[in-house]
Order: C-alpha cells, then sequence, then structure tokens
C-alpha cells in the first residue's frame, strides 16, 4: 500500500485518537451529575444556625441519613420522596419516626445536645404564654431548668407527638420538614416548662 | 446581470439546503411565540426534510417533460412564497403547512438549478458548484438561523430568504438548456447508502449540538451559531486536505465517515460545560463532512443520465437520513433528558442540604427551587432567578453563591449526560456508514 493511500487514514487517526485522549485525560465521560452517597455512609452533620434552629436542623439531618438508611434508599431520593406528591407508606412513617429518636440518642451520646436552659428563651419567644406565666418562667434560674428537664426527653416527647403522617402529607419542599420540626420542638419545650412551673405552683 | 445568473443559482441551492436544518436555533422561539409543544414545534423541522425526501425523485421525472429553466423558475417562486408564508404563519399549523410547500418549491429549484448550473459551467464544474453550495448551505444553515433569531426574530431566518430567492427567478428563466435526455442509468446504490446514514449521523451533530448549548448549557443562539460555525469551517479545509493527499475516493470516503464518527463520540464526553472543549471534536465533525458529501454526491450523479433524476435520489437519500436522524435520536435523547431529571433533583437536594448556610435560607432557598423547577418541567431551569430573588444576609451571600455555581454545574452535567447516548447513537450510524463505504461488494475481489 503506498504512503499517499495511508497517509489520510493515519492522519484521521490521530486527530480523534488525540482528540478524544484529551478529553478522557481531562475527565470526559465522568462530567455526570453528583451521584448521592450509599445510605448507610458515615456523614459529619454541620449547623449555621444557632438555638433551636440549629438543634433541630442537626436532629433532622441525622434523623434523614437514619431512615434513608433503614429504607435503604439514599438521603435525596427519601427526602424528594417525602416531600413529593402522594400518600406516605407505613414503612417511611415508621423509619422517620424511629431515625428522629435515633438522632436525638446518638446526639445525647455525642454530647451535642444542648442544656434545655438554653432552648428556654426561644422557645418562649415563639409562644404565646401569659405574661405572669412568662415572666415566671424566665425568672428562673439555668440550674433548675436543666435539674427540671433534659433535653433528650422533651426531645422524644416532642417526637412521639409529632403527627408525622399528617405532616409529611403536607410538605412542600424537602427542607420544610425541618421548619416544622422545629416549631414542634420549640412547643415541646414550652410545654414541658409550663407542665413544671403548673406541678410546683 | 449575466455573471450574476450562476452564483444566484448555487445561492438558491445553499438557501434551500440551509433549510434543512436552519430553524433547529429557532424552535424554542417557535415554540414560545406559536404557543405550541414541543412534539408539534419539531415537525417545522421534520415536515421539511420529509416532504424534500419524499418529492425529490417523482419531481425530478417532470423534468423529461417540462423544461428544466421553466421548473426551476417556478420552484423557486413557490419557495419564496413559501417562506414568506412562514414568516407571517400564524399558527403552528399554518407554519408546517408553508414548510411542506417550501419544501415541494425547494425540491423543484434544487433539482432545476443543477441542470442549469450545468448549462453555465459543464457537467464537472457545474455539479461541483451543486454540490458545494450544497454542503455550505447545510453546514451552515444552524449557524444563520441561531444569529437571525438572536439578532431580529425567527421570522427573519424565512423573510431573508424571500429575496434573493426572487433574483433567481429571472436568472434562472434566463439560462438556454438542452432539453434531458431520455436515457437512463441505474441509480448507484451504495454511495446513496452512505449518504442516508451520514445525514442521519451529520443531523446528530448538528441538531443535537445546538441544542445541547442552548437548552443544556443555556447559552443564547448567537453563541451557539458562532460555536457551530466551527463544522463549515473546518469542512472547508477539508478539500485542499484531500488534494494535498490525494487518496483515493473510496479511502477519503471512509476516512470522512471515520471523522464524523470520532467528532460525534468526542461530543458525547466534553469534560466540562465549556464551550471549548466541544471545538475539537466539531473540526472533526467539519472534516469528515466536508470528505464526504461532496464526493459522495458527485459520485452518485456524475455520468448518470438522466443527471436530473440521479440528483433527485442523492436528494431524498440525504433527507431521508436526516428524517431517521431524527425520528432516531428525538425519543432516545427525549427519554435521556426525562431520565436525566431524577439524578439531577437528588445532586440538587444534597446540594442545598449540605450548603454551609442558616437553616432558614436553605429552606427559603429549597421552595423556591422547588418552584422553579415546578414551573420549569421539561426545560433545563434557571436558578439565578431564585438567588437573584432570595432574601440573604451580606455574611451568607458568598455561600449562596457557590451553591449557585454548585447547582448550576450540576444541571450542565444532568444535560451533557442525557445527550450523550443520542450522540454515541448518531456515531453508530456514522460506523455504519464507513461500513456500506468499507464491506466489499458481493462479486467484488479484494
Amino acid at each position: 500500500m503506498s504512503a499517499r493511500a495511508v497517509a489520510l487514514p493515519g492522519i484521521a487517526a490521530a486527530l480523534v485518537g488525540g482528540v478524544l485522549a484529551v478529553q478522557v485525560a481531562y475527565g470526559g465521560g465522568s462530567f455526570e451529575p453528583l451521584r448521592p452517597r450509599a445510605p448507610c455512609a458515615a456523614r459529619t452533620v454541620v449547623s449555621q444556625s444557632e438555638g433551636i434552629e440549629a438543634l433541630t436542623e442537626r436532629l433532622v439531618l441525622i434523623a434523614v441519613d437514619r431512615a434513608a438508611c433503614r429504607l435503604d434508599v439514599s438521603r435525596e431520593a427519601f427526602l424528594l420522596d417525602v416531600a413529593g406528591p402522594g400518600v406516605r407508606s407505613d414503612a417511611e412513617v415508621d423509619a422517620l419516626r424511629a431515625a428522629l429518636h435515633d438522632a436525638v440518642a446518638q446526639m445525647k451520646a455525642d454530647d451535642t445536645l444542648p442544656p434545655a436552659s438554653d432552648l428556654v428563651d426561644e422557645a418562649l419567644d415563639a409562644a404565646s404564654l401569659n405574661g405572669l406565666l412568662e415572666a415566671v418562667i424566665r425568672a428562673l434560674p439555668d440550674s433548675a431548668i436543666d435539674a427540671a428537664l433534659r433535653t433528650d426527653d422533651v426531645l422524644d416527647r416532642a417526637i412521639d407527638d409529632l403527627d408525622l403522617r399528617a405532616l409529611l402529607a403536607d410538605l412542600d419542599d424537602q427542607d420544610e420538614l425541618e421548619a416544622r420540626v422545629e416549631v414542634a420542638v420549640s412547643a415541646a419545650v414550652t410545654d414541658s416548662l409550663v407542665a413544671r412551673v403548673r406541678d410546683l405552683i | 446581470m449575466r455573471r450574476a445568473v450562476a452564483p444566484l443559482l448555487a445561492v438558491t441551492v445553499a438557501l434551500v439546503l440551509a433549510d434543512s436544518a436552519v430553524v433547529t436555533l429557532a424552535l424554542p422561539d417557535i415554540l414560545r411565540h406559536l404557543d405550541t409543544s414541543v412534539a408539534q414545534v419539531a415537525w417545522v423541522l421534520i415536515s421539511f426534510n420529509l416532504v424534500l425526501a419524499l418529492v425529490a425523485v417523482p419531481t425530478a421525472l417532470a423534468f423529461t417533460w417540462v423544461p428544466p429553466r421553466v421548473l426551476s423558475a417556478v420552484g423557486i417562486a413557490v419557495f419564496a412564497a413559501a417562506s414568506a408564508g412562514c414568516a407571517v404563519a400564524p399558527s403552528i399549523e399554518v407554519l408546517i403547512a408553508a414548510r411542506c410547500v417550501q419544501a415541494l418549491g425547494g425540491a423543484l429549484a434544487l433539482l432545476g438549478c443543477l441542470e442549469l448550473l450545468v448549462a453555465e459551467y459543464g457537467e464537472r464544474r457545474g455539479l461541483a458548484a451543486w454540490v458545494t453550495a450544497g454542503v455550505v448551505g447545510t453546514a451552515t444553515g444552524p449557524v444563520a438561523g441561531g444569529l437571525l433569531t438572536e439578532a431580529i426574530s425567527w421570522q427573519a431566518i424565512f423573510v431573508v430568504q424571500v429575496p434573493v430567492a426572487a433574483l433567481a427567478v429571472p436568472a434562472a428563466l434566463a439560462v438556454r438548456v438542452a432539453p434531458v435526455p431520455t436515457d437512463r442509468h441505474r441509480p448507484a446504490v451504495r454511495p446513496h447508502l452512505t449518504l442516508a446514514l451520514l445525514s442521519a449521523a451529520l443531523t446528530a451533530a448538528l441538531f443535537l449540538l445546538v441544542l445541547l448549548l442552548v437548552d443544556g448549557w443555556g447559552r443564547s443562539p448567537a453563541t451557539a451559531a458562532i460555536t457551530v460555525s466551527v463544522v463549515p469551517v473546518a469542512a472547508l479545509a477539508a478539500r485542499p486536505l484531500a488534494r494535498l493527499l490525494r487518496p483515493g475516493e473510496e479511502v477519503e470516503t471512509a476516512v470522512g465517515c471515520f471523522l464524523v464518527a470520532g467528532g460525534l463520540v468526542g461530543l458525547a464526553i466534553p469534560p466540562s460545560a465549556h464551550l471549548a472543549w466541544t471545538v475539537a471534536p466539531q473540526a472533526l465533525v467539519g472534516l469528515g463532512l466536508g470528505l464526504t458529501i461532496d464526493r459522495l454526491t458527485a459520485r452518485a450523479i456524475h455520468l448518470r443520465l438522466p443527471r436530473v433524476e440521479h440528483a433527485g435520489w442523492t436528494i431524498g437519500a440525504r433527507h431521508v437520513g436526516v428524517v431517521v436522524g431524527l425520528a432516531i435520536l428525538t425519543p432516545v435523547f427525549t427519554a435521556d433528558l426525562e431520565d436525566a431529571q431524577a439524578p439531577a433533583q437528588e445532586a440538587i437536594a444534597s446540594l442545598v442540604l449540605d450548603a454551609p448556610l442558616p437553616a432558614q435560607d436553605k429552606i427559603a432557598l429549597a421552595r423556591a427551587l422547588g418552584d422553579e423547577l415546578t414551573a420549569q418541567q421539561g426545560q433545563v431551569p434557571d436558578l439565578h432567578r431564585v438567588f437573584a430573588a432570595a432574601d440573604l444576609a451580606p455574611g451568607v451571600r458568598p455561600a449562596a453563591a457557590a451553591l449557585e455555581r454548585d447547582l448550576d454545574s450540576q444541571l450542565e452535567r444532568a444535560a451533557t449526560r442525557a445527550f450523550r447516548d443520542s450522540f454515541l447513537v448518531g456515531a453508530g450510524l456514522a460506523v455504519l456508514a464507513l461500513l456500506s463505504v468499507v464491506v466489499p461488494r458481493p462479486g467484488r475481489r479484494a
């Protein structure tokens, strides 16, 4: 075969090979959307918020991880599923409730649960109590509040009282779960304190 | 006037063949302006190619009875009138009907112009002028359409064709042509098969690339038009290269098919959404286009009688290829775009959840992003609106800007991934075209 006959095929092969080699070398073929992590992979949860907002954000993020792990789906798929339209299955509701309790236990074990006294002011700001009762609670020393209330108990009670099926049926987006849980936690802190004060009186 | 006749006829050929893909970049504007569906708007593209494919050969038969200059003039006039009709179409149905008439006139104009150019320049030069005008038109159609849409409107694409075509009518009537001979040669099957497969592959290159650039990567039609101009520029560079190396007709065609296949694989795997990554693969496609289409067309027509009928076969084969390419690729990338939505949503959810932003800001952004995704169902959403409208504290704006960049990157990644299989199918069609060239003919010894 003459050199002239192979020159063009040779140049073409070099051009195609060169272009594809450079593209693959720079990541061609792997320019794809981020893949969700494995459902039960360990994940560090941090929050940029403060107070009850930070507590509930961490609680919900850990719980969503745990619930996804229980259901063997990715965290993102689980969230998009529960935030989307449609009926939630018993498995989803049960997994989320159990996961929220798991999250409280994990935060207690990590010693990352704040004392109840840290949450009182914010909870009272969000509540609409009568002035006298609110003044009495605000006057209580932190040590008395922390002795009367354990944060994990308050949270567990709040989780038990949550109507998760109704809450999930009404979610508009994946992060709204956090907002709803935050309201429930604030209410639980206030209700527990009011109950204790009433007991004392 | 006499000197302008042949160039005007060549420009008419380029115009008609440019119309095959000229509306590609205008489809989103047409969709919005005529308030129609994606499925319907695709017929603005398909109808022209389908009618051209179907009527090319039957139209060629008419040239045996009617003088070519008369049929050419009638065809160009019909094409011009239908172009005007497209520009003023008040509904998608009228636009599609006008495109069908445009294709009918276009078929007459294309075939007639071949006879007229041969009469003006002689067999070899006339055929070369006709083929080159067609290649230039095919390759520059999306570029011209994109620039006109961006600069003026989608209607401008059709408006600019009217005066050029109107000038070509007297030019056609001015040419004296010998009657079409009645001798008949059989159509060359193999070049037509290769042309059809290659046209299907090139449809993938041009049609999918502009869609990826505009709808997937969010570039303007003008940017997309300038970007895809690499293809015609590279196509022009192919001829000097072939003249320099003189590899032989079949080798040249086979190499062209290989380059188109390689370019399409390159377009399937860009390392990022930067436009620069499309340049080299497009150059490969352009070189392949320049080495193949004119060679195959000339081979199918040269010294075969009646010339106009064989030209009809080549036009039919090319546009059958375009329609088949659209028919194969449209469902593939539509399904892939739908499949890309779930991974894209999961990636967005993951980034929002892990973003270093206060919880309330994340909740507000997640709500707005959800609304945007719902509002732009079926299209790649514009997330910038969400971030521009978000009420964020100055301290968290850098983190929000980083999140916006990450989310945009995820959307670009999802869109690129969604187009991958379609480009690879296009590459497969080019490989089939290559096989149709290199597989020995039955009864032919190696």
